[in-house]
């Protein structure tokens, strides 16, 4: 098997396009797959090896993008901190009355909040919430929004007609003011706020995924899978959804940075989460009573917030400008 | 055009009237018993029978709907569960407040955006351009709430130019209250910074790019003329579009603002009613709401076919 430098990427460097085939482990494991099944499966691995070198190709395309790279350490940053601060840093939920509303100092470094809490720990430990909430809402999104979006795509006709029509009464209503009437009324978790958000970002999701679908369906492939005479789901499942994975990782990666900026607003809102939870927007909305005479207690998790919200949208801008090259 | 407005304000009907559905069955339906939502877990079954009589809650669904949505178009919107007012005058001034922050916001995001985008726009590539696209970008990424409370330590807090509070005291003359406002205002600016400043940009970029700009450079028109005769104009096109494509955050912003500042507008009565349970309140704002949406879509997209001779005609 002839491995070929990238036509995209000619000239010095193929001495390091070598080392990543070596260093690939996914790709040594292909090779080994296609000597196993030889023959019969040629063409096909051919194929997928043309889509492992793409996929090498962005990946590496991706590292060299200083604004990809900057969100992701970010947003990597802020998982380390949700996964171990609390090995690091003192307690986020501690309560010292004595020590109240104190000035950031050398015992604490962002000062304390109104129950003498550290807001170093605080801060540090608020990222948690939103970490556990975003990315489920938008995988829920994502699952929801891509089985409607490929249902309507592929079908087209009546089905996507009135699909699209329920999406359109879903989308009248600004997405804040729905959630804040359904979680008033439903009550406050975490998973509810998961569901509703997850629910209200599918039809924004479905209509992306739509558009893609239609954009695949009359490709040679897909006809020449019905041709075969494989069933509906087999083809928008197996012939389809791999070729539209680029359109649904940025999709993915927008849908992220609204989830994790709707879950915040709605914590602030005091809709989400309950105290002695460190989530930024609750934090932000109980002490934002002291901004006068301890602002320390609101500017470093506002600062938080608004580091990982960036981060994440620097990722989405990263991706979606090497995905349209 | 008269045809595409009357068409528009048709559609408007049947979607409206599934929204008014989709709020009653959140309020009414999805939470089983009315009166037990109200009153909460630990209200004796006796009182939660009186006030779902008291409310009428006890009739069929078909008919509670019925009389609800004929109240609404009829203007008798009921008295608030909890403050025991009318709901109807209350929604109407806290809406007019509202607007009156969303008009004041409107009115200086056009200027600052278009500004800061046909700046970048005119310097393509430089530093200066990634520097304004990157800025704007986050500010709109950026929840609002954030942005709010780290300028009012800024300029409430700090340095003390601007109140801390959003509406003057009792008796202050009118043009005060902008004065007021100016705080709340920047964060709802920030929202659609960054996407009108972008579209802006864009604007320039491809306009700077015609022939006729060059024909105007070539035959001697100064700068300042190419600039505002041919460029602004045609870089606004695409801003207005964006401005009402944006209504929907412009609405979230506003309830998470009016919250952080506590000014009385619709989005903080709507909060409000939420978390007091106040059903009543809360169906009544939310659909106000919602005609106030799709009224506004619809005139953003009658703003845009004027300015474009292209959807003009082929009305």
């Amino acid at each position: 098997m002839g491995e070929e430098r990238s036509p995209l990427r000619p000239g010095p460097d193929l001495a390091e396009e070598a080392s990543w085939v070596d260093a690939d482990p996914e790709m040594l494991e292909l090779q080994a797959d296609a000597g196993r099944k030889s023959e019969e499966l040629h063409a096909d691995a051919a194929a997928a090896l043309e889509q492992k070198r793409q996929r090498r190709y962005l990946v590496r395309a991706l590292l060299r993008s200083p604004t990809f790279m900057t969100g992701l350490i970010i947003v990597l940053f802020w998982v380390f901190m949700a996964l171990f601060s609390t090995f690091i840093t003192q307690s986020p939920t501690d309560v010292d009355a004595m020590a109240s509303l104190q000035a950031p100092s050398a015992a604490h470094w962002f000062g304390t909040d109104d129950l003498g809490r550290d807001v170093l720990a605080r801060t540090m430990a608020g990222a948690r919430t939103v970490l556990v909430i975003a990315p489920l809402a938008t995988m829920l999104a994502l699952l929801w929004g891509g089985i409607i979006g490929l249902v309507s795509g592929f079908y087209r006709g009546l089905t996507d007609e009135i699909i699209m029509r329920l999406v359109d009464v879903l989308l009248a209503l600004p997405i804040i003011i729905t959630s804040i009437l359904i979680l008033s009324l439903l009550g406050k978790s975490v998973a509810i706020v998961i569901v509703v958000i997850g629910a209200l970002f599918t039809p924004v999701v479905s209509r992306t995924i739509r558009s893609a679908v239609i954009g695949e369906r009359e490709r040679e492939y897909v006809m020449a899978a019905r041709l075969r005479g494989e069933r509906s789901a087999f083809v928008m499942a197996r012939e389809i959804l791999p070729n539209i994975t680029q359109p649904i990782i940025v999709e993915g990666t927008i849908r992220l940075g609204y989830a994790v900026f709707t879950a915040a607003t709605l914590s602030f809102l005091g809709f989400g989460l309950v105290p002695p939870s460190p989530d930024w927007g609750l934090t932000i909305a109980t002490e934002r009573i002291f901004l006068q005479i301890a602002p320390w207690t609101v500017l470093f998790p506002a600062a938080a917030l608004a580091s990982l919200v960036v981060g994440v949208n620097l990722i989405t801008d990263g991706l979606s400008r090497v995905f349209s090259k | 055009m008269l045809r595409l407005i009357g068409r528009r304000l048709l559609l408007m009907v049947p979607t409206l009237i599934l929204v008014s559905i989709l709020i009653f069955a959140l309020a009414e339906v999805l939470p089983g018993d009315v009166g037990r939502s109200i009153l909460g877990p630990y209200a004796t079954d006796q009182q939660v029978k009186i006030l779902n009589k008291e409310l009428g809650a006890d009739r069929p669904l078909y008919e509670r709907y019925a009389s609800w949505a004929g109240g609404f178009v009829t203007g008798d919107w009921g008295d608030s569960l909890l403050l025991k007012v009318p709901v109807f005058p209350t929604v109407m001034k806290a809406l007019g407040n509202s607007l009156v922050l969303a008009g004041f916001a409107l009115l200086i995001i056009v200027p600052v955006s278009v500004l800061l985008g046909v700046y970048a726009g005119l310097r393509k590539d430089s530093f200066l351009d990634r520097g304004i696209t990157i800025s704007t970008l986050s500010m709109t990424v950026i929840p609002e709430f954030v942005s709010g409370v780290i300028l009012l330590y800024i300029f409430a807090v700090w340095l003390k130019w601007l109140p801390v509070t959003a509406m003057p005291p009792e008796g202050a003359p009118f043009v005060d209250r902008f004065y007021y406002l100016i705080l709340p205002a920047i964060p709802l600016m920030f929202l659609e910074l960054g996407y009108i400043a972008r579209m802006a940009r864009v604007g320039t970029v491809q306009v700077l790019a015609m022939p006729y700009i060059r024909t105007a450079v070539l035959k001697g028109l100064p700068r300042r003329r190419v600039i505002f005769g041919h460029v602004l104009r045609n870089a606004m096109v695409p801003t207005v579009t964006v401005i009402g494509s944006q209504v929907g955050w412009l609405i979230g912003g506003l309830v998470v603002i009016e919250t952080l500042f506590v000014y009385p507008g619709i989005g903080k009565l709507m909060v409000d009613a939420a978390q007091t349970h106040d059903v009543v309140m809360l169906e009544a704002s939310v659909l106000m709401v919602a005609v106030i949406y799709m009224v506004s879509n619809l005139l953003a997209d009658i703003v845009v076919a004027l300015l474009n001779p292209r959807i003009r005609m082929g009305g």
